[in-house]
């Protein structure tokens, strides 16, 4: 099994691979074989069975399916394994697993927990002890030996520290522990970093009882680390290194970030081949500089990568001293004021409270200022001169400027870089002939001399200075004729620097020019605060409380429980009690860095060993029993196999078969128990059209207009007459040919048939029974109409109730069994005078009997349209105007009763209201939208 | 499981022909059909001088209440005021009985529920007929074999002519049948019925009227097969295996039916006859089945 990383726990297993061709014949068996038969009707046949197998053996890919099934099966039990480990070679009584967790082992950490994880395993499965020890966490910590179990718990927990390791001491305890344990094997998991000690940590291991050692290291040592940086006046650089032993040129990307963790500069580091150590610079504003709180670098999450910053490589303190203020009610005048105006936004300003100068220098220094500026101070006292001086040989930076009092003090070599003359000079006064001088362009060699000449600037007033040798070196910026305006000079570590003019515009115009800002920027960017601003943050005792950590991944976090406060001054090595990261508080912090300027990353190399070595590097375990996977795949294949046996045995279509049998077989009980129950319904379903279902067909083949047979002959006939009338104008005028009238009976006809019933009241009729006022409700409800029609317009009115006529009466008696709707005479708007013609009355044989409908409701807000728009056809219409009689003709089509008045115009109106409810009842509310469309296709723009 | 159905050897003739004299000696409703046979071979293949089957005209005469309004002559009714009258065709020219047996390899089987196979039955029918006819005077033919020949021992000149003929599948040339023939065909009509039907609609065409013998074994009806049955057709030679042959039963019988209701509805509507003769029963059922049909529908006149 060269050729695939493949290996089987049971290889024996494999043997049983044998047996797939016997198993294929017995698979070719196992349809049995079928009876033969000759068989002549096989057409008919072959439509139901559809090919259901092929003839002789079960087809080639269920065939094919359970060759594999079993194939897999059988791969399964020898119990392969993908890209098996090989098992490191485990002599030893028992395992000692020295772990480096330093900071470099961050990146690829759960390789190397991997890599640990399988020795332990591996010592699980021989049953050995395990001594677990971790280089950089805590030398007390708890080592063992554990039984492997608990110490994969230990190693799942641990985790790297932004700390370098701690070899000796962990070294040592390793050594005790296995002073006990002779014979054991020891794997050392190194990040392959060099420390101080290694050699003797080492060999104080190897000094033991070993059976045999395993080395783990990492491939190469890849990680970059910074290790400097510096806030220079131009730029901001940034130091990083690398593991010596790289040599392929190299570029990586380090970053600067704000306190809020936001990217606000980069730059590209590049190693050249075989360098170590590379730098690189970002030219980004002073102000954007001053914001950096951490640099790092892209795609290395350890804790080298990480350098924080803290105040002193960021702003600059400067104290400001004035001997004299001036008036506040006068800004412009006083000394410090344009001062003020041109560093606070670059630098942290500190004023003295008393502005006695012997309180005020001290006070000053106290702070450790980067720079002191001096406005117009003459003399100092001696009390505080020495610790000024002292200060600026320190590396401070004093600043002065001239005016009356420094003209008027004495020469102070030291705190002054020239000799002046005594006095001062006046360019261009009332009684002098000379200018005002303007400013010369920078000198080669002065911090200005990139900056443009103020060209507007000119100087009246100055102080000057003795000639001499060095005056032209001293000289960072001078006047036209060539006098000195900025000198400065070195004093030890730091310098003074003395502006001839003073700082507010009397003597020159130079406080006022942008260029006055760009030197006092320059000058500060120059100087370096003096030691770090500790007093306010510290805790007692002077201890700063760690307050922001670096984890090992390289990002910020809450300091862990075993951060310990860092004492302020003293050099602090990096250990897992002082990890680094900010100490202090919101108010100031103090960085504490993972390596320091000069630190190298040295690679560890491999100490001779007294015993047996080998030698792995990290990685995954990636070998993969495929036990599960096959056994998996072999049920899925069973699981096909079977539905497909099911398919090909026709058990999934019979089983629609069954079904269907069984529903039939269910109509059928059911059948049979409701038979005995209704055997007059099934006999009308089984045999042919009753009589009602024969008058139900005529009723329904075609339109027809239907009339309450009252039983009195008179007004049945005129009843059937008129409707015969009105079905021939109906037929004569309009597309609807009404069938024959149709007599109802409302206690036996079916009504549903009928769009409307005329029900002419006769008093003399007998009076409707409740179930045939019942049936007469339930066909006004299910959407049929009623037309009744009391025929009494000219003996009383419908709603007299003085005299009430016996039809209407009959009609109460009526109407007061059924669910009738509230009632209003045809409104002008309603559909019924405009359905087919535009109507206003509605006559019959009488006239003015208003015709009743169901009342609109809603419509009142139907203000301008031409018709109120219901859903609903009225169920009912009363009238008093005796239709039928206005619409009576005879066989020959004359009209059967006079109109009253005799008027053959009210004939043909009545007419016309029957043609109007004819069309309401078979369109109901269509009409009223028809009556819109002159409206839409105006406003559709037709 | 012993088989249900096999395929037997094709019939011998001379058996099948001693078999017919029997069954036709059986018929016992000879009479009827030998009176009009008789009638038939009087009247040679002359013009009779009377009303009957024929395709000339004959004469005019009144129509009696009870027939056929169709057969009313419009022509000549409008002519006359008061007379509507039928015109009646000349009895013509003997009556041509073509017989035909399918001897198709689906004839052969047999199943072990049957006596005799279908080819057998329908060999005996066919004959019988021959006999029956023959006897009384019909002319008889076998299309593709011999022209209508009208002889005493019919039966055994046809007899004669089937044995010298290669069995075959082939659907016999119908063309020869002419109008008023009467054509016999025994079968087991297994192909689709639509089939059956474009090859008998020339005959329905032509005018001649048919009669259909379906010979069917009492298996291929009663499907009584079970297990796992492979299936085959004595003619493609196709197979088809059933997982479970019970379960297909009901499907079956279903469209074996429906197949004989078409063929039987459509013969009906043609006013042909279709007869069934299973092959575990007497053959003189069918035998007797036929006479009746040709007698009575000859009785009716057309």
């Amino acid at each position: 099994m060269n050729f695939l990383p493949l290996s089987f726990g049971a290889p024996m297993v494999l043997w049983g691979l044998i047996a797939l061709p016997v198993i294929w014949w017995l698979l070719r068996l196992t349809p049995p074989r079928p009876q033969q038969e000759t068989f002549p009707p096989l057409a008919i046949l072959a439509r139901i069975v559809k090919r259901e197998e092929t003839p002789h053996q079960s087809p080639w890919w269920l065939t094919l399916l359970r060759l594999l099934l079993a194939g897999l099966v059988i791969l399964a039990l020898a119990d392969p394994v993908f890209n098996p480990r090989e098992r490191t070679a485990m002599g030893g009584e028992a395992l000692a697993v020295v772990f480096d967790n330093g900071w470099s082992s961050a990146p690829d950490w759960d390789r190397r927990v991997a890599t640990a994880t399988r020795l332990v395993t591996d010592a699980r499965e021989s049953g050995t002890p395990v001594i677990l020890a971790l280089t950089a966490d805590s030398p007390s910590q708890d080592i063992g030996p554990f039984d492997a179990d608990a110490a994969l718990e230990r190693l799942n927990a641990a985790e790297p520290r932004p700390v370098p390791t701690n070899r000796p001491e962990i070294h040592g305890r390793v050594a005790d522990a296995l002073q006990q344990l002779p014979g054991a094997t020891l794997a050392l998991l190194t990040d392959g970093l060099a420390a101080p000690g290694d050699e003797a940590a080492f060999q104080e291991l190897f000094s033991t009882d070993l059976a045999n050692v395993l080395w783990v290291g990492p491939d190469r040592l890849s990680s970059v680390a910074l290790t400097d940086s510096a806030n220079e006046p131009r730029r901001f650089t940034v130091t990083a290194t690398r593991a010596e032993g790289e040599a392929a040129p190299r570029q990586v990307t380090a970053y600067a970030a704000d306190e809020q963790g936001r990217r606000v500069a980069e730059t590209v580091i590049s190693f050249g081949p075989g360098e170590t150590r590379a730098m690189g610079e970002m030219l980004v504003p002073f102000e954007l500089r001053n914001d950096f709180s951490s640099l790092s670098i892209d795609g290395e999450n350890h804790a080298g990568a990480m350098r924080l910053l803290d105040e002193n490589s960021r702003r600059r303190r400067v104290g400001l001293i004035a001997q004299t203020e001036i008036d506040q009610a006068q800004p412009l005048l006083s000394p410090l004021y344009y001062i003020r105006r041109a560093l606070s936004p670059y630098a942290d300003l500190i004023e003295p409270s008393d502005p006695e100068l012997t309180e005020a220098i001290p006070e000053l220094l106290d702070r450790r200022p980067a720079a002191i500026v001096m406005a117009d101070v003459g003399t100092l006292p001696d009390s505080v001169r020495e610790p000024l001086i002292e200060w600026m040989e320190g590396g401070g930076t004093l600043v002065r400027f001239a005016g009356p009092r420094l003209a008027a003090a004495g020469n102070d070599d030291t705190l002054l870089p020239v000799r002046l003359r005594q006095g001062q000079r006046s360019l261009g006064g009332a009684l002098s002939w000379s200018e005002p001088q303007p400013v010369a362009t920078f000198p080669e060699g002065s911090p200005f001399s990139d900056l443009d000449p103020p060209r507007e600037v000119t100087v009246s007033r100055q102080v000057l200075a003795e000639p001499s040798a060095d005056i032209v070196e001293r000289s960072w910026a001078s006047l036209a004729d060539g006098t000195p305006l900025v000198t400065g000079a070195a004093r030890g570590e730091g310098r003074v620097i003395l502006f001839h003019v003073t700082p507010e515009a009397t003597w020159s115009s130079l406080p006022i020019s942008g260029t006055f800002v760009e030197m006092l920027r320059r000058i500060v960017q120059l100087s370096r605060n003096q030691g770090s601003l500790t007093t306010e943050t510290a805790a007692p005792g002077g201890r700063l409380a760690p307050y922001r950590m670096i984890s090992a991944t390289g990002t910020l976090v809450p300091p862990g429980p075993e951060a310990e406060p860092l004492v302020p001054g003293e050099k602090t090595d990096v250990t897992l009690s002082h990890p680094p990261g900010f100490y202090g508080s919101e108010e100031g912090v103090l960085a504490h860095n993972l390596l320091a300027p000069d630190d190298t990353l040295a690679p560890l190399s491999r100490p001779a060993a007294p015993v047996a070595t080998a030698q792995a590097s990290y990685a995954f375990d990636s070998s993969q029993p495929l036990k599960g996977a096959l056994m998996l795949a072999a049920l899925v294949l069973l699981a096909l196999d079977t539905l497909a046996v099911l398919w090909l045995g026709g058990f999934l279509s019979r089983r629609r078969a069954m079904r269907r049998a069984a529903s039939t077989a269910g109509a059928l009980a059911a059948a049979l128990v409701f038979t005995p129950m209704a055997p007059d319904s099934a006999q009308a379903q089984t045999t042919s059209p009753q009589p009602e279902d024969i008058a139900a067909i005529e009723a329904i083949s075609s339109t027809r207009i239907a009339y309450v047979v009252t039983g009195v002959s008179s007004v049945d006939a005129v009843s059937r007459a008129g409707i015969l009338g009105l079905s021939r104008f109906l037929a004569e005028k309009t597309a609807l040919e009404p069938g024959e009238p149709a007599a109802v009976d409302i206690a036996t006809d079916e009504l549903s048939f009928y769009p409307l019933i005329y029900w002419p009241i006769d008093a003399g009729a007998p009076m409707p029974s409740e179930e045939e006022i019942a049936r007469i409700d339930a066909y006004m409800r299910q959407g049929g109409t009623v037309l009744f029609d009391t025929r009494d317009q000219y003996s009383s009115a419908f709603d007299s109730s003085a005299s009430v006529s016996p039809e209407t009466q009959r009609l109460r008696d009526v109407l007061s069994g059924l669910n009738i709707p509230p009632l209003e005479p045809v409104p002008d708007d309603h559909v019924l005078t405009k359905a087919f013609y535009i109507l206003n009355e509605f006559p019959g044989r009488h006239r003015g009997s208003p015709l009743w409908v169901q009342s609109f409701i809603g419509g009142e807000d139907s203000g301008d349209r031409p018709v109120s728009a219901g859903d609903g056809v009225t169920p009912i219409m009363i009238t008093g105007n005796d239709f039928a009689g206005a619409w009576a003709i005879d066989d020959d089509g004359e009209p059967l009763l006079p109109t009253i008045p005799s008027d053959p115009m009210q004939r043909l109106y009545a007419y016309r209201a029957g043609v109007n409810i004819m069309m309401y009842m078979l369109t109901g509310n269509y009409k009223s939208d028809q009556v819109h469309v002159p409206a839409i296709l105006e406003r559709l723009g037709q | 499981m012993a088989r249900i159905g096999e395929v037997t050897a094709p019939v011998a003739l001379p058996d099948a022909l001693v078999r017919a004299r029997t069954r036709a000696s059986l018929v016992p409703d000879l009479l009827v059909e030998a009176r009009r046979v008789v009638n038939n071979v009087i009247a040679g293949w002359h013009g009779r001088r009377r009303r009957g089957i024929g395709e000339n005209f004959w004469q005019f005469r009144p129509y009696v209440e009870g027939e056929a309004v169709a057969r009313i002559d419009w022509r000549r009714s409008a002519r006359e005021e008061n007379h509507i009258y039928v015109r009646d065709r000349e009895w013509e020219a003997a009556h041509t009985v073509w017989l035909w047996a399918d001897r198709s390899p689906s004839m052969l089987y047999r199943s072990s529920l049957a006596e005799v196979s279908k080819e057998s039955r329908a060999l005996v029918l066919v004959l019988a007929l021959a006999e029956l006819l023959s006897r009384s005077g019909e002319r008889i033919g076998w299309p593709g074999l011999s022209d209508p020949f009208a002889a005493r021992n019919g039966a055994e000149r046809l007899a004669q002519y089937i044995a010298h003929a290669e069995p075959s599948a082939e659907r016999p040339n119908l063309m020869q049948v002419r109008r008023f023939c009467d054509v016999v065909i025994a079968g087991d009509f297994l192909d689709p019925p639509e089939e059956t039907m474009r090859w008998l609609d020339g005959l329905a065409r032509i005018g001649a009227r048919a009669h259909l013998i379906e010979v069917a074994d009492p298996a291929e009806e009663s499907f009584p097969y079970a297990g796992r049955t492979e299936f085959r057709d004595p003619e493609t030679g196709e197979r088809l295996t059933a997982g479970r042959a019970e379960t297909l039963g009901d499907e079956y019988r279903k469209l074996y039916l429906a197949r004989r209701e078409t063929l039987s509805r459509w013969c009906k509507k043609l006013g042909w006859s279709y007869t069934v003769n299973h092959t575990d029963r007497l053959a003189s059922e069918a035998l007797i089945r036929v006479h009746m049909a040709m007698t009575a529908e000859t009785g009716m006149g057309r």
